[in-house]
């Protein structure tokens, strides 16, 4: 095991902040943590790397038990926090140069570690840059550099592509799948459950501090009833019709609010049926599509609410 | 040494705002200091100076004649009319300091013996005045010493009596003991402006670091790294050790460079040894507003609150002799006034022994308390920062 948490209790007064959160995270995973904003993952995270002092439980990383002062632990761990926290006053460079030297002590070793981390986050043009005048991706992305340019065996990834365009949070996904290429061991968070599904190999569901579920992404979806959901954008949906689609085999519930919505268990798909009960009710349809749950219908079923509330 | 290493970057990043302030510190101080140093500078000689006066003579005799040969030596004279307006205006425009009228009869009824008095007109408060009242009475005091002792003597006698004895005169030197010879005055005015240069400077830069370097992210982002904490600490102590010895070097330099003549002596290694303390005590203070404020906006509002106001109530630009007490004991609780209160004993000092410097020791040694005090603050503010 890479990282063994125990039984974690975080307390901010009368908030529990982790609520005995217990995971493990094996050696060559993207293990990720999904939660929406306030369940923890942050604290988790923190409380993780010993940036905060923990109420109850025991951290252990790499077979070790993890403080403040285990400097030979965090030789090997690289961290990208949610923040960007780079140094205004030093040029891309420099900051990767100086973030890199917190670790790696050669100079000529560095050079090249630096280098090589430029080139992976794609900051080639911009070495010379003072952080206030990149882009919010741009800045992100020299986040990534500092955390990782010493190639670290493990790295906590914070939330890092928050607040960015959809072309900048493409590369750096891929590029934390090519860090796990590498041999990196990668803690990722995130309230997005798109990118958690696109990139880990293994999720964790948090919310209120608890670990609701966790597992890989077909595991967590084999754990609800929901197998199938079909949506139909059509109008003309009587009380009757809605009754009597329910009376489909299989079908969980049926709603209607200006776009028809059919959901089904696990085992027989439905989209036949709907189609035929269209043509002989003679009700007009435009798209009609099925997908299979998402992360988010797994959140929903379990907690009730919908990932982003 | 990374963490060292960025400290210095991120001061030579701050250097140009930092450089505008020592220079224009520089500047201000060494102008304010030579001006004062000159209004209040000692003339160990004796120059004499003419005054401007007009003699409105209502006779002419072989006496007033005389007196105003004897005057010639003090004045010039200017031509003015006998008119009430034309005086006063000769007056108000200084074109004469002194006119001097006299009267009609005069001779005789001195000659006979009479108290007879002359008329003048002069510019209230004049010091030319009060020289020209002299020579006059000289004049006139030594001859009626003769009128009165010698019955029946010669006008012409009286007056060439009188002209001989105003020849005499009595040669004086003044000397000044060899070490007095040395001007301090400029050397106090301008270390006692550290209180504002250096510690401005000290603040900006000490203040920036623990800034940047207490910013939460940054902070945390360090703590994860293999650095151990006491070893990330020296490295940035070290860095504002250096900064400080930096900052004050430069002031020195300058202080000495620009009165090198008055530099070579005991007195300037006791001020410099003074401003050493000082710029630890400055440097622990900054550090200590550095952990207490929060964005570089209110850091230039404290440098100037903090620089200037213990600048006005030490008495660096008003002298302690001339504050209240009220003030000087509140100025007491501060490093300042015991640095520039011991400045101004070095000032003072020649022959230095150690009965004479027990009062600058002390100061030395209070302000060293204030800054162990000041670093013990700011060690606890930290800390219960970084936990809060």
């Amino acid at each position: 095991m890479v990282i063994k948490v125990e039984n974690l209790v975080k307390r901010y007064g009368d908030l529990v902040a982790l609520d005995h959160l217990s995971l493990s995270v094996k050696e060559g995973e993207i293990f990720g943590l999904l939660g929406p904003n306030g369940s923890g993952k942050t604290t988790a995270i923190n409380s993780i790397l010993s940036l905060l002092q923990y109420d109850h439980g025991s951290i252990e990383i790499f077979g070790k038990p993890m403080t403040p002062e285990a400097y030979g632990i965090k030789r090997d761990i690289g961290v990208v926090m949610q923040n960007v926290a780079v140094y205004n006053e030093l040029t891309v460079y420099d900051n990767i140069d100086y973030f890199c030297g917190l670790y790696v002590e050669g100079k000529e070793k560095r050079k090249k570690l630096v280098q090589e981390a430029i080139e992976f986050t794609g900051l080639q043009d911009f070495i010379g840059f003072y952080p206030k005048k990149l882009s919010g991706g741009l800045l992100r992305r020299l986040n990534i550099a500092c955390g990782i340019a010493h190639k670290p065996k493990l790295i906590f990834l914070d939330e890092p592509t928050v607040a960015i365009d959809p072309q900048s949070r493409n590369k750096i996904l891929e590029g934390i799948v090519e860090l796990n290429r590498q041999g990196a061991t990668i803690v990722y968070t995130s309230h997005y459950m798109e990118e958690v599904e696109q990139i880990c190999t293994r999720i964790m569901i948090l919310d209120k501090g608890r670990a609701i579920a966790q597992g890989t992404k077909d595991q967590l979806k084999d754990m609800i009833t929901l197998g199938e959901k079909i949506t139909v954008e059509t109008s003309g949906i009587t009380p009757e019709h809605i009754e009597r689609l329910k009376r489909i085999p299989n079908v969980l519930s049926v709603e209607y609010n200006g776009v028809l919505v059919i959901s089904s268990g696990k085992g027989q798909n439905n989209l036949e049926y709907v189609l035929e009960f269209f043509k002989k009710e003679g009700l007009e349809y435009g798209k009609i599509y099925s997908e299979l749950p998402t992360l988010n219908d797994v959140f929903l079923e379990i907690t009730g609410k919908e990932l982003r509330d | 040494m990374q963490i060292f290493k960025l400290c210095m970057k991120v001061i030579k990043k701050k250097l140009p705002i930092m450089s505008i302030y020592i220079g224009v510190f520089v500047m201000l101080s060494l102008i304010m200091s030579s001006n004062i140093s000159k209004e209040t500078e000692k003339e160990p000689s004796f120059v004499e100076s003419k005054a401007n006066i007009a003699v409105i003579a209502e006779e002419s005799t072989p006496l007033t004649e005389g007196l105003i040969k004897e005057l010639e030596k003090n004045a010039d004279f200017v031509e003015i009319e006998d008119d009430t307006e034309a005086i006063q205006d000769a007056l108000y425009f200084r074109f004469a300091t002194y006119i001097l009228r006299i009267p009609e009869g005069f001779t005789q009824r001195f000659m006979s013996g009479e108290e007879v008095m002359l008329e003048k007109t002069v510019v209230p408060d004049s010091y030319t005045g009060v020289y020209i009242d002299m020579s006059v009475e000289k004049y006139l005091n030594t001859a009626r010493l003769y009128v009165r002792n010698l019955k029946d003597i010669d006008i012409n006698q009286l007056v060439e009596y009188v002209a001989g004895d105003m020849t005499k005169q009595t040669n004086l030197v003044v000397t000044v003991p060899e070490d007095k010879q040395v001007d301090f005055v400029y050397s106090n005015y301008f270390f006692n402006y550290f209180v504002y240069s250096l510690f401005s400077v000290l603040i900006l830069g000490i203040s920036t670091l623990m800034m940047v370097f207490n910013e939460d992210n940054l902070r945390k982002r360090n703590a994860c790294s293999p650095i151990p904490a006491m070893r990330s600490s020296l490295q940035f102590f070290l860095a504002i050790l250096v900064f400080t010895l930096v900052s004050w070097m430069i002031m020195v330099v300058c202080c000495v460079l620009f009165n090198l003549k008055n530099s070579i002596n005991i007195n300037t290694v006791y001020f410099i040894i003074n401003s050493f303390v000082y710029a630890l005590s400055c440097a622990a203070m900054s550090f200590l507003i550095g952990n207490l404020i929060k964005g570089e906006g209110s850091l230039s509002a404290v440098t100037n609150v903090v620089a200037l106001g213990s600048s006005f109530i030490s008495g660096v630009f008003v002298p302690q002799e001339l504050l209240g007490s009220t003030v000087l004991r509140i100025a007491s609780f501060t490093p300042s006034y015991w640095f520039v209160n011991a400045n101004n004993i070095i000032a003072k000092t020649s022959n230095f022994n150690l009965k004479k410097m027990e009062p600058v020791f002390s100061s030395m040694l209070i302000q060293l308390g204030f800054t162990v005090a000041f670093l013990a603050v700011a060690l606890v503010v930290g800390k219960k920062k970084r936990y809060a």
